[in-house]
């Protein structure tokens, strides 16, 4: 392990606790820990999982051009993002989204927080802080707009999975204030260089921003906090968390968790492609009619312009067997004509195929999963095909001598709870 | 992951550079893999294995490992035919990861039994882990 890799806060915690430890975007991040790979994926869909995610950077955008200038940047409508009714984003909300550069093309996924209508934070992909604080500073908007970069300056772990909201209310001051009407993708509370209107404290004070979103689709909470209460709060979750069956889980489970919610591995299955053509296109600002869009942004001409894309398909395999992704590995119609490239492959270890039909460890029985289900994981991920192709088509992975049948999906994973009410989730 | 010193490498079997391992049955020889093997891929969720029948040479690849993350190719540590696998591994995969040595993979009918003498043995295999 070489000096110039960075650690988080817990990274000897990790090491003290048995993590497999490796290197992603410069950081050395645990894999998994002794349960393996296989429990930590399982974990958020049965009880909770607990993920060490402060290697993901936070900027802050504050002044009075802040909101203009995310919105030239950021490819969400800030005035048009919240719920059915589009309305605009306003303190305690978050948008998911995309920032895009001059071509269409993804910079990094990330989530707008609105703290104040003159101070938002941004959340973004391991290592990409200093490159959206760069993209941003090219774009002054015209009031003026103070960037700064948090990275590595506070703490924040995931908590995910049906059990997230009976573990946390033993951690906060006034849970039943903080779960009032504690909708998807909104927050509360503030910490640090992130302060809000809103206040959430641990038992003993400590303020806490925390938002009701997560990496993995199911139900769940980020926990934003200073990085002199991390290490200390990491290790009362997992306690509190025992008897619920909370595991610490590494970067293996959290990639498979995602994989089978259909949501985007940065710089994998978003990139330095044109956004277009691809499951996540919510995000993009189209008028009703999709002549144009509600508002400029960084990219908008070329996406209107566009004249040849690729396609970005979701797909799920029949059983667990994968494609090891390689310089020879390629897409084929069942014809065998090659049509594009493997993305993603991973496998979501909480599903399996019931006559035909893709059934997750969280269906409900009267919904089709049986009393015996033990599933053995299917392969899931993302190809990029030179062709529309519709839900229920197959295609072929290979790597030139192994072939994995495949299923083009809308969806993967069924039954995740992210959008569960709260009422349904908690118990005071 | 274990470090070279906290592997379980025992001497009654004979190792590859790959990974697996090989013990002589009488007329036939049973593989499997290594607990470096078991332990580097974590969690195995699936076993590919050939049919009864088939024959391969040395070296050839006979089956695959499937983890949560990663692909692992199987490779014969001797060249022969197989005459049994090891149909528990269907259900249950994650046997090789709790034992890797009493839940072998194949058995093969050796075609050159002096190739299993080319094997490493635990002590030269532990010597190329620690390098």
């Amino acid at each position: 392990m070489g000096n110039t890799e960075k650690r988080t806060a817990l990274h000897d915690w990790h090491v003290a606790h048995g993590a497999n430890m490796a290197t992603f975007a410069g950081y050395h991040m645990p894999l998994w820990y002794p349960a393996g790979a296989r429990a930590e994926h399982l974990a958020p869909i049965r009880t909770v999982g607990i993920f060490d995610t402060s290697h993901m950077p936070m900027l802050t955008v504050k002044g009075p051009g802040a909101r203009k200038l995310l919105q030239y940047c950021f490819c969400r409508d800030l005035e048009r993002c919240i719920g059915k009714q589009k309305g605009p984003l306003v303190d305690g909300r978050c948008a998911y989204g995309f920032f895009l550069n001059e071509k269409g093309h993804v910079i990094d996924d990330a989530i707008v927080y609105q703290l104040s209508p003159t101070d938002y934070m941004i959340v973004a992909n391991a290592g990409m802080g200093a490159t959206l604080a760069a993209h941003l500073g090219r774009h002054p908007a015209d009031a003026g707009a103070d960037i700064r970069d948090l990275t590595d300056r506070a703490g924040k772990i995931d908590i995910q999975g049906p059990e997230a909201a009976r573990l946390l209310q033993r951690l906060i001051r006034d849970p039943e204030r903080f779960f009032d009407r504690l909708i998807y993708f909104s927050f509360k509370g503030g910490f640090g260089e992130c302060p809000s209107s809103s206040v959430v404290e641990l038992l003993d004070g400590t303020p806490l921003l925390i938002a009701r979103t997560g990496y993995t689709g199911e139900f769940g909470f980020e926990l934003f906090m200073s990085l002199d209460a991390f290490p200390a709060l990491w290790r009362k979750v997992l306690d509190e968390g025992k008897d619920l069956g909370a595991l610490p889980c590494g970067l293996a489970a959290r990639d498979s968790l995602r994989v089978g919610a259909v949501l985007p591995l940065s710089h994998q299955d978003i990139g330095d492609w044109p956004f277009a053509a691809n499951p996540w296109l919510f995000a993009l600002p189209w008028e009703e009619d999709r002549c144009g869009f509600s508002k400029d942004f960084v990219g908008a001409a070329e996406l209107k312009n566009l004249e040849t894309v690729e396609h970005t398909l979701p797909f799920a395999g029949h059983d667990p067997r994968k494609i090891v992704i390689g310089p020879d590995t390629h897409v084929t119609d069942p014809q065998g004509e090659r049509i594009g490239r493997v993305l993603t492959c991973a496998t979501d270890m909480a599903i399996g195929r019931v006559d035909g039909r893709i059934v997750s460890l969280a269906t409900p029985a009267e919904k089709g999963r049986p009393e015996d289900f033990n599933p053995k994981g299917l392969c899931c991920g993302f190809v990029k095909v030179n062709r529309p192709l519709a839900p229920g088509e197959e295609v072929i992975l290979t790597d030139g001598k192994r072939q994995v049948k495949v299923e083009i999906r809308e969806d993967i994973r069924p039954d995740r709870t992210a959008r569960r009410p709260i009422a349904e989730m908690v118990q005071l | 992951m274990k470090e070279p010193r906290e592997l379980n490498l025992p001497d009654r079997v004979r190792y590859t550079g790959d990974h697996e391992w090989a013990t002589m049955a009488g007329a036939t020889v049973k593989i499997g893999v290594s607990d470096y093997a078991q332990d580097q891929l974590g969690d195995i969720v699936y076993v590919e294995m050939p049919e009864v029948g088939e024959s391969f040479d040395r070296g050839a690849t006979f089956g695959t490992l499937e983890s949560v993350k990663a692909v692992s190719e199987l490779y014969m540590p001797l060249g022969g035919e197989v005459v049994a696998v090891n149909k528990a591994l269907v259900d249950e995969p994650e046997l090789i990861n709790r034992d890797p040595y009493d839940n072998w993979i194949i058995e093969i009918r050796p075609s050159n039994p002096a190739e299993y003498d080319e094997l490493m043995t635990s002590e030269s295999y532990l010597a190329m882990l620690k390098e």
